[in-house]
């Protein structure tokens, strides 16, 4: 049961859009900062092969800046 | 893993995570779950009557600080019982066209030119005042709209009718409502329904008159199909013209002929008596029997009048007036067979079942729309299957507040707030709330909506006030009435949000404020009043339409009786209008209450609604515990004697085909709203022609292929639509007219009902052309 | 799902709260596609023809069909994930995932599951349920795959599935993300124990969808003609 989590950067003017995205994915929830350009996302997936595929979306989204991983845990 | 376990690995990531934060970015903070979808701060949800249909759904509006962010269904309202259509879901995205007004425009060398509104008022009030000295009052008009909130037409109607003097008051609602108005007063002498909404949840059939129900007013369609899942024996029996949305979810489905209607709702009377379904008991205490004149006209002319004369009748007239409508006789003209219409009599007949019919522009926009109304009225009247739970002949209306304004107020050439212009009682009840002479108000009514605009045209109307309507889209047999604005010495002032074709012949534009930037009122078609306050600032410049009368009227020297403050006065009107109501027939709710709740129904008598009027059960205006017909001098609802009478412009061999016209689910009339709301015009961005499969092919046209449709007024070429949604059957094609880039109201006539004076959309002839 | 062993988990652990505490030492660049202002048009804008769209009737028969019971059915997690891997690109013909044929060699009916749902004891699972029924050729369009040797390799790619949720506002009701065409009744994928969890939805009991949810026909805004020059 992979559980992970990650501080993410969203592109330039881009947050709300990447707060939507990230809403619509069943295994992420997300903790907004109100007074950064920074969110909170954690992820729970039931597979090592869903987590990989929801990392990989994740990363394509195109108002994504960047991900770090503050926490991992399979 | 258990859930638990879970929970605190969870819970050791977020805090990985906010750790890391804060090391990088030193005093953040973040928001809890419920709010992540917010940049800042929390929603406030606040309730207001929807902006679009005559369904009137409660909404809860979420402001987030200034701007409207989200629409949820109000739970507590017992008309959607918090489920909304996808216009009602994103009606706060109308605030936010990039074209929106945001200051007056004033024409100047053909150009518009912004100008603050002051000025404009100014300039309003002078050309209004101008026109008034050198051609008297009857020059001006104002032109308002089913969408007005109350105290925007009760503030018009004082102005104009009680001020100023002149019956030139009109609003869109004629062209939407005004059959559905005679029929009622014609029938049971006071106007709107005597049912409720409730009805559907007691009926055990449903018939649909006409109407698409599905698309135009979804929510109520929903509960209909809720009762049908709920108890298998519900039906729901489409009668229409053309095959929709409503007739997929249909038990059965009668296809009939234009305008036949009338034949077939009096053979249905027919069967009823033949088979001796009839309530004896309702018709001998509670009917009476009346003709009219026939060979009523269609009024295509200018000054065009008629004036109906009722003679009284008998049962025995009546049956024998019914024996030209056997079914079989009307199968042959309506193309309905026969059996079907026994089938239809069979439901009405069947004592054990409840029946509502539903209906609304099929049979309001009609040439014969109020005989059409008064036939359908019959049928309940003859089984008694009237103003009880579940026995219910409904006209729903199409707008939010046709209503609650036009009809309540009485904002129409004839009306006053309470009664008619051609009562001397009702006068003086006008003149003593309004605060000015009786002889200000003048006795005779002017003109109705299509004779005002050809009053335009021909010069006699020198000045219009348009208010939240677009009658340049919208006026049948368009191009005469919109050539006639255009004309040299017309001044026309229009109050808009978008601008629009109407806006685009206008002379002052002034900036409107839409419905949850100003605090109103809408009135539904089940008699419920709603409120809504101010939730969210005006944008710019713009004022609210009651606001902007008071203004012009301040100007032309009615202080007195426009002397509200700008914070209370909304407040004060609803206080000034609900004197003209006071009657346990028509008692308002009081202000408070209004505010608190999620609409209340009129009659409000004793701290209750009453659901079903003339029912003695439920309706502490009538006389006893039984029913009581208390609008008409005899007590008793009028069954009239109504032939059918063909249509202004059937087919024929040079125009061979029926134009009808109407709306879909997604957009709202003219479109200038639905349109700005990206998920609405994603999903239908384009109008098109329907055309019956068979005739495209006989025409040599498919899906997308471009068809000129023709009449003896105008022409359109549109794309042709095949095996959509709504499927017209062989001879007619079908137009929605959302899409400004297609006028068909170039193409359509404007004849009316004589009574109601009522313009039928539904039927003109034309012939179509590949091109 | 066994408990893994703790050691390399705490181990994980500590490494990925060493790198938290300091300044990020992992950092993925995420395919940044461009700068690229799209405005309103978010991803996968799909849209779609609704020339013919005369079949949407089904919704409203299966939803008088269809009992309470089985609309509250939720039984299955059947994921979106696997959806998509039976399939070449949203909105092709799924493969058969299963035998053709019971022990006795008697082929399956594929309507008896497939056509109102349910579970079945053989597969030990919950049906999923065919939103076009009255096509009753099934093996025209769904085939069962018996090899996974491909006899040339190929670089097929397809578009990204449909994004859910796309609401216009917080809490609207989110557009019908995909071609109707043939999926007209929507309670088939939406509704009850065998349909993929996330697209369940939570209000079965309302029976005209389309009252909220709409297609995506055009993907523009709505401009305005430029209006002729008044006098």
């Amino acid at each position: 049961m992979p559980i992970f989590s990650y501080l993410v950067y969203p592109e330039h003017n881009k947050k709300q859009h990447l707060i939507d995205a990230l809403l619509a994915e069943r295994f992420c929830e997300i903790k907004v900062a109100e007074n950064e350009e920074v969110l909170i996302l954690v992820t729970d997936t039931p597979d090592e092969k869903t987590n990989k595929d929801l990392l990989d979306r994740i990363q394509k989204l195109e108002s994504l800046q960047s991900l770090s991983m503050t926490f991992g845990h399979t | 893993m258990t859930t638990s376990r879970r929970s605190f690995i969870k819970a050791m990531a977020l805090n990985s995570a906010a750790l890391a934060a804060t090391a990088i970015f030193p005093g953040i903070s973040f928001s809890a779950w419920e709010k992540t979808d917010l940049p800042s701060g929390s929603i406030v949800w606040s309730k207001t009557p929807c902006r679009f249909c005559g369904t009137g759904c409660s909404l809860l509006v979420g402001v987030s600080g200034d701007k409207a962010v989200a629409v949820k269904g109000d739970p507590n309202s017992s008309v959607n019982k918090g489920l909304c259509c996808v216009k009602g879901y994103h009606c706060v995205q109308i605030l936010y066209g990039n074209d929106r007004f945001k200051t007056a425009y004033v024409r100047k060398n053909g150009e518009l030119v912004a100008t603050p509104i002051t000025e404009a008022l100014d300039l309003v009030a002078q050309k209004m005042g101008e026109s008034i000295q050198k051609t008297g009052k009857d020059s001006v008009a104002i032109y308002g709209s089913g969408q007005w909130s109350i105290p925007d037409g009760y503030t018009a109607s004082k102005l104009f009718k009680g001020c100023i003097g002149t019956n030139n008051v009109e609003a869109n609602a004629r062209l939407c409502m005004a059959s559905a108005v005679t029929g009622c007063l014609t029938s049971f002498g006071l106007d709107e329904p005597m049912g409720c909404y409730e009805d559907i949840d007691h009926a055990d059939v449903f018939v649909t008159w006409g109407n698409n129900m599905a698309e135009m007013h979804p929510v109520l369609f929903s509960r209909m199909l809720a009762n049908r899942k709920s108890k298998n024996h519900v039906q729901i029996i489409d009668l229409t013209t053309r095959w929709t949305r409503s007739s997929q979810a249909a038990d059965k489905s009668i296809l009939f002929e234009p305008q036949t209607d009338l034949a077939i709702a009096n053979a249905i009377c027919h069967e009823i008596i033949q088979n001796n379904w009839v309530n004896w008991e309702f018709v001998k205490n509670h009917v009476s029997f009346h003709s009219g004149k026939t060979n009523i006209g269609y009024g295509t002319q200018d000054h065009f009048s008629f004036t109906d004369e009722a003679k009284t009748e008998d049962f025995d007239a009546y049956k024998a007036f019914l024996a030209d409508y056997t079914p079989e006789r009307v199968e042959k003209l309506s193309k309905v067979p026969a059996e079907d219409i026994k089938y239809l009599a069979s439901l009405f007949g069947d004592p054990d079942k409840r029946v509502t019919s539903f209906w609304t522009m099929g049979m309001n926009q009609h040439t014969r729309g109020t005989w059409i109304n008064n036939l359908v009225y019959n049928i309940h009247l003859l089984t008694g299957k009237i103003s009880s739970p579940g026995n219910s002949p409904f006209s729903l209306t199409g707008q939010p507040s046709a209503c609650g304004t036009v009809r309540e107020v009485g904002t129409l050439t004839h009306a006053l707030p309470h009664g008619v212009v051609m009562n001397q009682k009702d006068r003086e009840m006008a003149a003593e709330i309004w605060d000015v002479p009786v002889e200000n108000i003048d006795p005779k009514p002017t003109y109705h909506t299509v004779e005002m605009f050809r009053a335009l045209d021909r010069g006699d109307i020198t000045f219009m006030w348009i208010q939240v309507t677009n009658p340049m889209v919208t006026m049948p047999n368009l191009k005469r009435y919109r050539d006639g604005a255009k004309k040299e010495g017309r001044f026309i002032v229009v109050s808009e949000i978008y601008p629009t074709p109407t806006s685009d012949v206008a002379d002052v534009i002034l900036p409107s404020a839409l419905w949850v930037e100003r605090e109103g009122f809408f009135g539904n078609s089940e008699r419920r009043t709603q409120h809504n306050a101010q939730l969210v600032p005006k944008p710019g410049e713009a004022m609210c339409n009651t606001w902007q009368l008071i203004q012009v009227a301040r100007r032309l020297g009615f202080e007195r009786q426009f002397p509200w403050s700008q914070e209370t006065y909304i407040e004060d009107i609803w206080n000034e209008y609900t004197r003209f109501h006071d009657s346990p027939k028509h008692r308002m709710a009081p202000y408070k209450l209004l505010k608190e709740r999620s609409g209340v129904q009129w009659p409000f008598v004793n701290g209750r609604e009453t659901k079903w009027r003339y029912n003695g059960q439920y309706d502490p205006a009538c006389d006893g515990d039984s029913f009581d017909f208390y609008g008409k001098p005899d007590h008793r609802a009028w069954i009239w004697l109504r032939p059918y009478e063909p249509a202004a412009e059937s087919p024929d061999t040079e125009y061979p085909f029926w134009l009808n016209t109407g709306r879909v689910l997604e957009h709202w009339h003219t479109g200038s709203m639905t349109r700005r709301i990206p998920i609405l015009h994603k999903a239908v961005p384009e109008s098109y022609v329907e055309i019956n499969p068979e005739d495209a092919k006989a025409l040599g046209v498919v899906n997308g292929s471009l068809v000129k449709i023709i009449s003896r007024r105008g022409e359109m070429a549109m794309k042709a639509n095949i095996n959509g949604r709504g499927n017209p059957s062989r001879g007619q094609v079908f137009v929605p007219f959302f899409d400004e880039n297609y006028l068909i109201n170039e193409v359509t006539l404007d004849a009316f009902c004589p009574i109601s004076k009522q313009p039928d959309y539904k039927k003109c002839a034309v012939k179509l052309e590949k091109v | 799902m066994e408990i893994p062993s703790r050691k390399p988990a705490k181990l994980f652990f500590l490494f990925a709260g060493i790198c938290a505490m300091a300044i990020p030492f992992i950092v993925f660049s995420a395919l940044s596609i461009g700068s690229q202002e799209r405005g309103s048009q978010e991803m996968a804008a799909q849209t779609q023809d609704l020339s013919f769209d005369h079949n949407g009737g089904v919704i409203f028969s299966a939803y008088d069909d269809t009992t309470y019971a089985y609309m509250e059915g939720n039984s299955t997690a059947r994921t979106l994930e696997y959806y998509y891997t039976l399939r070449q690109y949203p909105g092709s013909p799924p493969y058969i995932v299963h035998d053709l044929e019971d022990e006795k060699g008697q082929p399956y009916e594929c309507l008896s599951c497939h056509g109102k749902g349910g579970f079945t004891q053989s597969m030990n699972r919950f049906t999923p349920v065919t939103p076009h029924p009255e096509q009753s050729y099934c093996r025209q369009c769904h085939v069962k795959p018996v090899t996974e040797e491909m006899f040339k390799a190929t670089d097929w790619k397809s578009v990204m599935p449909p994004l859910l949720g796309r609401s216009a506002l917080a809490g609207s009701p989110p557009p019908i993300a995909h071609d109707i065409q043939m999926r007209e009744n929507c309670i088939a994928c939406h509704v009850g124990p065998g349909t993929v969890s996330v697209l369940r939805v939570e209000h079965p009991m309302r029976g005209n969808c389309r009252q909220c949810h709409l297609p995506q026909v055009a993907a523009g805004l709505f401009t305005r003609a430029p209006q002729p020059k008044q006098q």
